[in-house]
């Protein structure tokens, strides 16, 4: 599904962040990434969804190799195979919460009737049934969440890319909203990949990969 | 709050709001310096009025004030005569027009023309009661010196003698009806400099040399001291003929107070939208600042500022907004009024004071009102902004990072109270002058839609639902949902396009009007003036049968006009005499328009405005003191006059002359015969008119034209002003749509996260402003609908007393709707720019 091949990147003026990197995740596999602060984390996933470009090497995702792409068809192709998760949620407050699930389903031109059957199944399975019509802004941190995830997940992306996602959330649902992310990649045949600091949201995934001397190393 | 704390907020506040709050503040000072020009030139043109009739009325108590056309000089012995008269001057008073110098008496353009204020006075009844009448040498017949017996000789006010450019003993000549009246300077009347441009010459002199042998104008008396004055003023108006009344000097000023409506109406309409678009740009620039530090803001309240704290800085902050356009739109409009009084005077060049350059006077406590109304405009926006602070909660503004004014709530109820009670305002009757019912309506009807705003978004923007393209859905729902500094943009879209559309449809129909009643009344194929400026010469009955007797010519139609001082009116009375036809009455638009039988009463048709002034209706019994005899008139309708402000009334020339034996005529309007040569009637109809010096011909076209021409000239200035104010509030809207583009960019970010391109995030931004240009467009043409009703049917009525049909400019509404909505999309998507060119991933971990 995922297969990156000598990776190198580093920012202009700053130190080689990674170089020779390589990372392979399959369909279904869900990966977590660790390491320390100002390791690159960020900037390796930001590479994988396009946003950022590498200085070398090769991305291939699904058959597609990313880094030949131009930046609008990074923006087509990142919109119909790649989910994010953000530590800050980043919903739209003038959306419904059904809205915001719904958004990628939008973008990709499904349907208004289909989009709000699909938000309403993803809903009910993060446990927000009945939500729909409220606005982001009256629900609680983790539900919020929950709903990013939700949205993350909804246009059955290939690839879903989470960033701390549980940074702002506490232990408990911290833990809930990780299973529920997991859950969600896997049912749906995603790879994820996971970004994290702390090692008991790591243990949530199938493999851990630690970030340190420009390469990821099992951890 | 305390005063370090304020400047330290205030300071971050206007650092980041520079261009918005520039624009407020140009918005606010425009409507106050066109409100204040307005307001100073109107102030000006009365007092100018005022200083001219003291002037010349010296000491004098009253004035005895007859018909235009002048009443018999017998009355003047007869005042002179009583007891209770201390001393009584007569004065014939007569507006002249120079014959320019080496012109050789030969036609020229309307616009090279002098005119002045040709007076004749008995010297030494005059100098009795203002002195100033006599120089040095104008009393006594001294060797060699001139005095007012010569014949030949004027005395001029120094404003005379710069206008007609001559100096002592300089020779000047005037247009009389027979021919040039040749005149020399005798002297200055210094103390006479503000009576205006006045030419003083020997009263037999003027009655012989402007033909009105017998007539004199006005009787100027000073009562003999001790005599109460109601006797006094009973003895005198018993000596005087019907028409003829008593007034004080000063009296006069009142009546030309209409003078300047012109274009009071329509500036002062204008300042009203300047003022409006000014309090949304206030509102919207403080809204925008405030949801951009409403984190601050709740940290501050976290930190123990008190509510009522937050509200007195936001309120100051819009007072101090308020103050710095009252202050530039008071000098602003100061400088504006000076320059336009010297330019044009203070009727702004309409030609009423014959072009004397006119006194500044700026009324100081008119003035302050206005600064103070645009103070209080940009503190009730102020107001409504910390309205929706008192929303906020704390905590959630610490915990999400959503920059938003609380979305103001909003039903159908308030628009519909408010709706309904301007309609109720459109019925307040005029106070005095001024409309106030209309502009109170007009005040009410854009508050009307400013409230409709959220509650007809939704509405509107329901529909959009449906759309399945995802830019076109996520637009709607960003203005659907409408949050607070959207709802500010879009009522200030709402007021400038509907105040903007308003002013469109009234000029429109009153020029759609204007054309059509044109058509009428301009029945005739050739128009002959014979005192196209002043009212010096007319037309005598010879002149007027050799027209007649033109090859050509089916039919001639003499027009006779004379103006009455009527009792108990402070307005003046036009009386037009001319032959009367069903076809004349149509092209009048009299109603009805059927021409009763004669009876006893002779019929005559009043003006619109003389039906509001008067209080006559169809069918009542009237008199008035035609040349001297008290007349009685039958209304048999109402005429459309769109020439005159003030009240006029239309009779049979037949009957006028029958009452009256007056068979002069001022114009004649001449028909050719259907087979005639235009060409070679009009030649010879001019060698005829030529011989009255001053006179012209003109064909229907021609006066058609000109009529539109100056029209148009009056307007110009509106259009260039709207255009402005629109422009201005269009700049505010897409500067607001910057700060809040700039304010969503982490949102942006996100959307580009999620697989819009850069150009889809700016098309998606052109689409929001669309849509709210949209929704403000829509709002604002029913809001100017709305309003150009209130402005026909009420302002215009009350403050013109004409009536006019509402005609649409469909075209320019909809290129009006079009610019506004295109620009909006435009601006916004400019405005997007900056937002969208960070990098996507900076800008979601951006915390700002
Ligand atoms: N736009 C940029 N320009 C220059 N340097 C950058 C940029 N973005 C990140 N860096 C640097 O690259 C390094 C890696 O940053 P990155 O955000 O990937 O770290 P991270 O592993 O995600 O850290 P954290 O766990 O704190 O989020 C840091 O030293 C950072 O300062
Ligand atoms: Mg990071």
């Amino acid at each position: 599904m995922l297969a990156v091949r000598g990776l190198a990147k580093r920012w202009p003026g700053g130190a080689l962040l990674f170089d020779d990197l390589d990372l392979e995740v399959a369909p279904g596999e869900f990966v977590a990434i660790v390491g320390e602060s100002g390791a690159g984390k960020s900037t390796l996933l930001n590479a994988l969804a396009g946003l950022d470009r590498a200085d070398s090497g090769s991305i291939v995702i699904a058959g597609t190799p990313v880094d030949a792409l131009d930046e609008d068809a990074l923006a087509r192709w990142r919109r119909a195979h790649v989910g994010f998760v953000f530590q800050q949620f980043h919903l739209l407050p003038y959306l419904t919460v059904g809205e915001n699930v719904a958004l990628p389903l939008l973008l990709n031109g499904v349907p208004s009737a289909a989009r709000a059957a699909r938000a309403a199944q993803l809903l009910a399975r993060m446990g927000l049934a009945g939500r729909e019509d409220r606005k982001p802004g009256t629900l609680s941190g983790g539900e919020m969440q929950r709903v990013a995830i939700a949205r993350a997940v909804a246009h059955k992306p290939r690839l879903v890319l989470a960033d701390e996602p549980t940074g702002n959330l506490d232990e408990a649902n911290a833990g809930e909203a990780l299973a529920l992310l997991r859950d969600a990649v896997k049912s749906e045949g995603a790879a994820g990949l996971l970004v994290t600091h702390s090692e008991t949201a790591a243990a949530v995934a199938d493999r851990v990969l630690r970030l340190a001397g420009r390469r990821l190393a099992p951890a | 709050m305390n005063v370090a704390l304020a400047a330290t907020l205030l300071s971050g506040s206007l650092a980041g709001n520079r261009w918005r709050s520039g624009l407020a503040v140009a918005c606010i000072a425009l409507g106050v310096a066109l409100a204040g020009a307005v307001h100073t030139l109107h102030a000006s043109a009365l007092d100018e009025i005022d200083r001219a009739a003291r002037t010349l009325g010296g000491e004098a108590d009253l004035q005895a004030r007859g018909p235009r056309n002048g009443f018999d000089d017998a009355a003047f012995v007869a005042v002179a005569k009583l007891p209770e008269v201390a001393a009584a001057s007569p004065v014939v008073e007569l507006d002249v027009v120079a014959v320019p110098p080496g012109s050789g008496g030969g036609r020229q353009s309307a616009e090279g023309r002098a005119t002045v204020k040709l007076l004749g006075i008995d010297p030494f009844r005059a100098a009795r009661l203002q002195p100033g009448f006599l120089t040095e040498a104008s009393g006594e017949r001294a060797e060699g010196s001139p005095s007012y017996l010569d014949t030949d000789i004027a005395f001029l006010t120094p404003a005379a003698a710069k206008r007609l450019g001559v100096g002592v003993n300089g020779s000047f000549a005037l247009r009389g009806p027979r021919g040039e009246v040749k005149l020399r300077v005798g002297g200055l009347l210094p103390a006479l400099e503000g009576g205006g441009p006045v030419v003083v010459v020997d009263i037999a002199h003027a009655q012989q040399a402007f033909d009105r042998l017998g007539l004199i104008h006005r009787i100027d008396v000073r009562l003999a001291a001790g005599v109460p004055r109601d006797r006094a003023l009973a003895a005198i108006q018993a000596a005087l003929p019907p028409g003829v009344r008593l007034e004080r000097p000063d009296d006069g000023a009142s009546r030309t107070a209409g003078l300047t409506r012109a274009y009071r109406v329509n500036l002062t309409a204008l300042a009203l939208m300047a003022l409006f678009t000014g309090g949304f740009l206030v509102f919207s620039t403080l809204a925008l600042a405030a949801a951009r530090r409403r984190q601050e803001f709740a940290l501050l309240r976290a930190l123990g500022l008190t509510a009522g704290g937050l509200r007195g800085f936001l309120a100051l902050e819009g007072a101090l907004l308020g103050l710095a356009g009252a202050a530039a739109g008071t000098l602003l409009g100061l400088a504006a009024s000076l320059a336009m009084l010297e330019r044009f005077g203070p009727d702004l060049g309409a030609g009423f004071f014959s072009g004397s350059a006119g006194t500044f006077s700026p009324d100081l406590l008119a003035l302050a009102a206005v600064g103070f109304a645009g103070i209080a405009t940009a503190a009730t926006a102020a107001f409504a902004v910390t309205r929706a602070f008192d929303r906020l909660d704390v905590a959630q503004a610490l915990k999400d990072r959503h920059l938003d004014l609380p979305a103001a709530p909003g039903g159908w109820a308030a628009p519909a109270a408010a709706a309904a009670l301007a309609s109720l305002a459109a019925f307040v009757p005029a106070a005095g002058e001024i409309p106030v019912g209309g502009y109170l309506a007009i005040v009410l009807a854009l508050g009307a839609a400013v409230l409709a705003v959220v509650p007809a978004t939704r509405v509107l923007l329901s529909r959009a639902r449906a759309e399945e393209s995802p830019l076109l859905v996520l637009a709607t729902a960003q203005v659907r949902s409408l949050p607070g500094h959207l709802a500010a943009m879009v009522s200030g879209i709402v007021v400038s396009v509907a105040l903007t559309s308003a002013m469109a449809i009234m000029v429109f129909s009153f020029r759609v009007s204007l054309d059509g009643w044109l058509y009428g009344v301009l029945g005739a194929d050739f128009f002959a003036r014979a005192s196209p400026n002043g009212d010096a010469v007319v037309f005598d009955e010879p002149l007027q049968s050799r027209l007649a007797q033109v090859p050509g010519a089916e039919r001639i139609d003499p027009i006779r006009y004379d103006r009455l001082n009527l009792a108990g009116h402070s307005h003046p009375l036009t009386v037009m005499a001319r032959p009367v036809t069903e076809k004349l009455l149509a092209g009048f638009q009299v109603d009805p328009p059927a021409i009763p039988p004669k009876g006893e009463a002779m019929n005559a048709w009043m003006s619109e405005a003389a039906a509001d002034l008067f209080g006559w209706k169809a069918g009542d019994e009237i008199q008035l003191p035609f040349a001297g005899r008290p007349a009685r008139l039958r209304i048999a309708g109402t005429y459309r006059d769109y020439a005159r402000t003030w009240g006029a009334i239309l009779v049979d020339l037949e009957d006028w002359r029958r009452h009256t034996g007056d068979r002069l005529a001022n114009d004649v309007a001449i028909v050719a015969d259907r087979s005639a040569d235009a060409k070679a009637l009009a030649k010879a109809l001019a060698r005829i008119v030529e011989k009255v010096p001053g006179a012209e011909l003109h064909d229907a076209a021609y006066s058609h034209n000109r009529a539109l021409e100056i029209f148009d000239r009056t307007f110009a200035a509106t259009y260039a002003l709207e255009a402005a104010a629109v422009l201005i509030a269009l700049a505010g809207v897409t500067s607001s749509f910057a700060a809040l583009a700039w304010s969503r960019r982490r949102e942006f970010g996100v959307l580009r996260h999620l697989g819009l391109t850069r150009r889809e995030v700016l098309r998606l931004l052109a689409f929001e402003g669309a849509a709210a240009g949209g929704v403000g467009v829509a709002l604002g043409l029913a809001a100017g609908a709305a309003v150009s009703v209130v402005l026909v049917r009420v302002v215009n009525r009350q403050s013109f007393h004409w009536g006019m049909e509402i005609h649409w400019p469909w075209l320019a509404l909809l290129a009006l709707a079009g610019a506004v909505v295109l620009l909006c999309a435009l601006g916004a998507a400019a405005a997007g720019r900056a937002a969208v060119a960070r990098e996507a991933v900076d800008a979601v971990k951006d915390d700002a």
